[in-house]
C-alpha cells in the first residue's frame, strides 16, 4: 500500500534582521528584508565636529522598534579613554555588543602596550574589528571623536567615522551617521565653520543635531553632547521634541 | 523558449517615470518671495544637461518651481500656463496666487491614478501684498507656508531652513521674540548657503542656481543691490517687480 | 409684427431676409408680459425688487419665488417665463460653485452673467448624434446682482444672450414707466435705504394692486451679509417708511 506523502509546509518566519544574503534566491522580493530596514530597525543618529583645540560628539537618545518608541534614555556614546568618545548608531543589540568588544580590546591594548590608546590608533582598531565581520557585519556605523597627542605634546582634534564594515572616513570638519545622516549633513554643512571655540562648537553641534533629528522619525527624544577640551570633558543632556 | 515551452516565464514592465534630480526652494518674506532652483538635470549617475530651468514665471506676481520627473514637470508647467491664459480671457484679469494654488491642486488631483511625478512649489505675492509660498505633493495636497524645500536635497535643506527661518530649537533673547519674516538680504544668503551646502553633499545638485525674487508693488527691493548678476524681468509698470539672479554652483 | 407672420417664423434658428431671428424677438416680447422687476445699484450694495401678482386670495403669496440666490455674493431676479429661469439659475449656481472649487475665489458678477448668457442661444434642432438641445429660446429676462472685487454690480440679460451692465434697470410689463422713473430718481451717491425705497416707489407706480408687504419682494446683496431676501417684517418697515 502506498502511503500518502504529506507535502512539507514551508513556513518562513519573517524577521527584519534576516540577512538578505542568507535568504533563498526565490524569496519574494516584496517581503525580503533590506539592509536599510536593519539600519533603521532601532533608529538613532550621531554626529562629531572639530573645533579650535576641541572636539564634540553628540547623539540622540531614542531607542525604537521601527516606528514604535521604546526608550528616551538610550545612550549611544561611550568613553573609550579619557580623551576618546565613541558613538554607535545602528542596531541596538550590536551597540551593546560592540561597546563591550571595544572596552575589552582597549583594555587589552592598555595592558599590553602600557599606555593609553591614541584616537587614530583606536580608529584603526574600530576599522579592523568591523572588517573581521566583513561577510556578516555588525549593523553599526561608528563615529568617534578624540584629542590626539601630537609630537610636541599638544592635543589635536581628531574625528572619524566608518561604515558598517570598517571603511574609515577621517574628515577635518564633521562626520555623521545614523538614520538622520542626510539631514545632519545638510544642517552641518550650513552651520559649521572652522576654529569654533568649545562653547560655540557646543552650540553648533547641538543646533545641528536637534534640527536634524526633528525631521527624522527614527531619531530624537532628547540628546546628549560631549565637548572635549585639553583639560576637561563637558557632558550636557539636551531636551528635545518628544514627538 | 525555442521549443515553445513555458519553462522560464519572463516578465517585462514599462516604467513611465524617471527621477531627474535637482532641488528647489522657496521662502516668503513680509512683502517679497524668493523662489530658487538648481539647473542640473541628471538621470542616474549621468548629467543630461547643466542648464535645465526648474523655476518658471507664471504671471507678474507668481512663480512656479517644479521638481521630480522633468518631462512631467515641463508638461505640467505648460498646462498651467495654458489655464492661466484661458482664465485671463474669461475673467479679464491675471489669476491671483491663491487661485493658482487651488488650480494646481485640481490639475494634480485630476491625475490621481497616473500622477505627474512632480513636487511643486508656488511662490509669489498674494492679493493683500504679502509674500506667499504654497507647496504641493504630486497628487495635489497643498499648504501655504513661510518656506519649503523639495527635491533630491530636501532632507538636507529643510532642517536647515527650520533652524534659520522658523528659528526652531532657538530661544529668543530675554524680552525679545523671533521675527516672523526676515529681510530680503538675509533670505538671499540663506538660499545661497542652502544650495552651496546641498551641492557640496548631494551629487544630483549643482551646476547653476536660478533665484527669482518677487517684490510687492511700491516696496523697495532692499538687499538686491549688493548681489551680482541681478536681472529685472518685470514686464509692466505699476505692478509687483520681479528679478532673476543667476549664479554658478560647483560642477563636480 | 404679430400680424405679418412669414415662413421665417417656423425655424427657430432661421434668419429672415432682413436679418432677424423672429423667435428670439418674440421671446423678448414675452418678457414684457411678465411681472415688473426692478434692480438698483448703489455704492453700498445692490437692491432687487419684484412685483408678486397674487391672482387669487387662495394663493399663498409666499410661494411665489421670483428672486433667487446664485451664491453668497450673487442674487438674481426674473421676469417672463419664470420656469425657464430655473435652468439658467441652476447653470449659474453650478458655474459659481465650480469656480470656487477650482480657484478658491468668488466668481465675478460679469463672469457668471456671461456663463448664463452662453446658454441662451443653445436652442434649435439637434443634429444627429448631438446632445439634445433646447427647442426654443428662453422666455425670461434676468437681473443679476452681485458684488466682487470691482464693487456692487447689476447686469441685465435677455433671451438673445445679450447682457448689459446697468446702474438701475426695470424689466417686465411695467418696465417702460419704471425705467423712466429710475432714470429721474437714480443718483450716484444713493444710500441703500434710498435704493430700497426707490425700488418700492417704482413698483408701486406700475402696480395695479395697492402695494403691501405681501405682493412685493425685496432682496439685496451687500459686501457684509451677502445675498439676502428681506423677510416680511423688514419689508413692512420699509413699506411703512415709504
Amino acid at each position: 500500500m502506498e502511503e500518502a506523502l504529506e507535502q512539507p509546509q514551508l513556513r518562513v518566519f519573517l524577521h527584519p534582521l534576516l540577512h538578505p544574503a542568507l535568504l533563498p534566491v526565490s524569496y519574494p522580493r516584496d517581503i525580503r528584508p533590506t539592509w536599510s530596514s536593519i539600519m533603521e530597525y532601532n533608529g538613532g543618529s550621531v554626529i562629531a565636529m572639530v573645533g579650535k583645540d576641541c572636539v564634540a560628539i553628540a547623539s540622540d537618545l531614542r531607542l525604537g522598534n521601527q516606528a514604535l518608541g521604546i526608550s528616551s534614555n538610550f545612550t549611544k556614546i561611550f568613553p573609550m579613554t579619557n580623551r576618546i568618545f565613541l558613538g554607535l548608531p545602528g542596531l541596538a543589540t550590536d551597540v551593546t555588543t560592540l561597546k563591550e568588544t571595544f572596552r575589552y580590546r582597549v583594555n587589552m591594548y592598555t595592558i599590553k602596550e602600557e599606555r593609553e590608546i591614541e584616537p587614530e590608533t583606536f580608529a584603526h582598531l574600530v576599522s579592523s574589528t568591523l572588517y573581521e565581520r566583513r561577510f556578516g557585519p555588525y549593523f553599526i556605523e561608528p563615529v568617534m571623536a578624540g584629542l590626539q597627542k601630537a609630537a610636541d605634546g599638544s592635543l589635536k582634534p581628531y574625528i572619524a567615522a566608518t561604515d558598517l564594515i570598517g571603511c574609515l572616513n577621517f574628515a577635518k570638519d564633521f562626520v555623521v551617521a545614523g538614520t538622520a545622516s542626510s539631514k545632519l549633513f545638510g544642517v552641518a554643512e550650513g552651520l559649521w565653520e572652522p576654529d569654533l571655540g568649545p562653547e560655540d562648537l557646543f552650540e553648533t553641534i547641538s543646533q545641528t543635531l536637534l534640527n536634524a533629528v526633528d525631521r527624522d522619525a527614527y531619531s530624537g527624544w532628547g540628546a546628549e553632547v560631549y565637548v572635549l577640551t585639553k583639560d576637561k570633558v563637558i557632558k550636557r543632556t539636551l531636551k528635545g521634541r518628544m514627538d | 523558449m525555442p521549443d515553445g515551452s513555458f519553462a522560464h516565464p519572463q516578465q517585462r514592465q514599462f516604467n513611465p517615470y524617471t527621477d531627474n534630480g535637482g532641488t528647489i526652494l522657496a521662502i516668503a518674506g513680509a512683502d517679497f518671495t524668493v523662489i530658487a532652483g538648481d539647473t542640473r538635470q541628471s538621470e542616474g549617475y549621468s548629467i543630461q544637461t547643466r542648464y535645465a530651468p526648474k523655476v518658471f514665471r507664471l504671471t507678474d506676481r507668481a512663480v512656479l518651481a517644479v521638481n521630480g520627473f522633468a518631462a512631467d514637470g515641463n508638461m505640467f508647467v505648460k498646462k498651467v500656463k495654458q489655464r492661466l491664459e484661458w482664465y485671463r480671457h474669461a475673467h479679464a484679469k491675471d489669476m491671483p496666487l491663491r487661485a493658482i494654488a487651488r488650480l494646481i491642486q485640481t490639475m494634480l488631483y485630476a491625475q490621481r491614478f497616473f500622477p505627474y511625478y512632480v513636487y511643486n512649489i508656488l511662490g509669489g505675492i498674494e492679493e493683500d501684498g504679502t509674500g506667499a509660498v504654497y507647496s504641493f505633493d504630486p497628487v495635489g495636497s497643498y499648504e501655504r507656508e513661510a518656506c519649503r524645500a523639495a527635491g533630491a536635497a530636501q532632507s538636507l535643506v529643510q532642517p536647515f531652513l527650520d533652524n534659520q527661518i522658523y528659528f526652531k530649537n532657538q530661544k529668543a533673547a530675554a524680552g525679545q521674540t523671533h521675527p516672523t519674516h526676515l529681510p530680503l538680504s538675509d533670505v538671499l544668503s540663506i538660499v545661497i548657503d542652502s544650495f552651496t551646502s546641498a551641492t557640496e553633499r548631494h551629487i544630483e545638485v549643482g551646476d547653476g542656481l536660478e533665484i527669482f525674487v518677487v517684490v510687492t508693488k511700491g516696496h523697495s527691493p532692499q538687499g538686491l543691490e549688493s548681489i551680482r548678476n541681478v536681472q529685472e524681468v518685470t514686464t509692466r509698470a505699476d505692478t509687483d517687480r520681479m528679478f532673476v539672479i543667476r549664479r554658478e554652483l560647483k560642477k563636480d | 409684427m404679430f400680424l405679418t407672420r412669414s415662413e421665417y417664423d417656423r425655424g427657430v434658428n432661421t434668419f429672415s431676409p432682413e436679418g432677424r431671428l423672429f423667435q428670439v424677438e418674440y421671446a423678448i416680447e414675452a418678457i414684457k408680459l411678465g411681472s415688473t422687476t426692478v434692480g438698483v445699484r448703489t455704492p453700498e450694495g445692490v437692491v432687487l425688487g419684484v412685483e408678486k401678482r397674487v391672482q387669487s386670495p387662495l394663493l399663498e403669496s409666499s410661494s411665489i419665488e421670483k428672486i433667487m440666490e446664485i451664491d453668497r455674493h450673487l442674487g438674481c431676479a426674473m421676469s417672463g417665463l419664470t420656469a425657464d429661469a430655473r435652468t439658467m439659475i441652476d447653470h449659474a449656481r453650478v458655474t459659481s460653485q465650480n469656480h470656487a472649487f477650482t480657484y478658491d475665489e468668488r466668481i465675478k458678477v460679469e463672469s457668471v452673467t456671461q456663463a448664463v448668457c452662453d446658454l441662451a442661444l443653445r436652442f434649435g434642432e439637434s443634429v444627429h448624434d448631438e446632445d439634445a438641445m433646447m427647442s426654443r429660446p428662453f422666455g425670461v429676462a434676468l437681473l443679476i446682482a452681485g458684488i466682487d472685487e470691482l464693487g456692487p454690480q447689476l447686469f441685465h440679460t435677455d433671451p438673445s444672450g445679450t447682457f448689459v451692465r446697468y446702474d438701475a434697470k426695470a424689466i417686465g410689463s411695467g418696465s417702460e414707466a419704471a425705467q423712466s422713473e429710475l432714470q429721474d430718481k437714480w443718483h450716484k451717491q444713493m444710500t441703500l435705504q434710498e435704493a430700497q425705497i426707490l425700488v418700492l416707489r417704482v413698483l408701486k407706480q406700475v402696480m395695479e394692486e395697492k402695494l403691501d408687504h405681501h405682493n412685493v419682494q425685496l432682496a439685496q446683496v451687500l459686501p457684509t451679509t451677502g445675498f439676502e431676501i428681506l423677510d416680511e417684517v423688514r419689508l413692512k418697515e420699509i413699506v411703512d417708511i415709504m
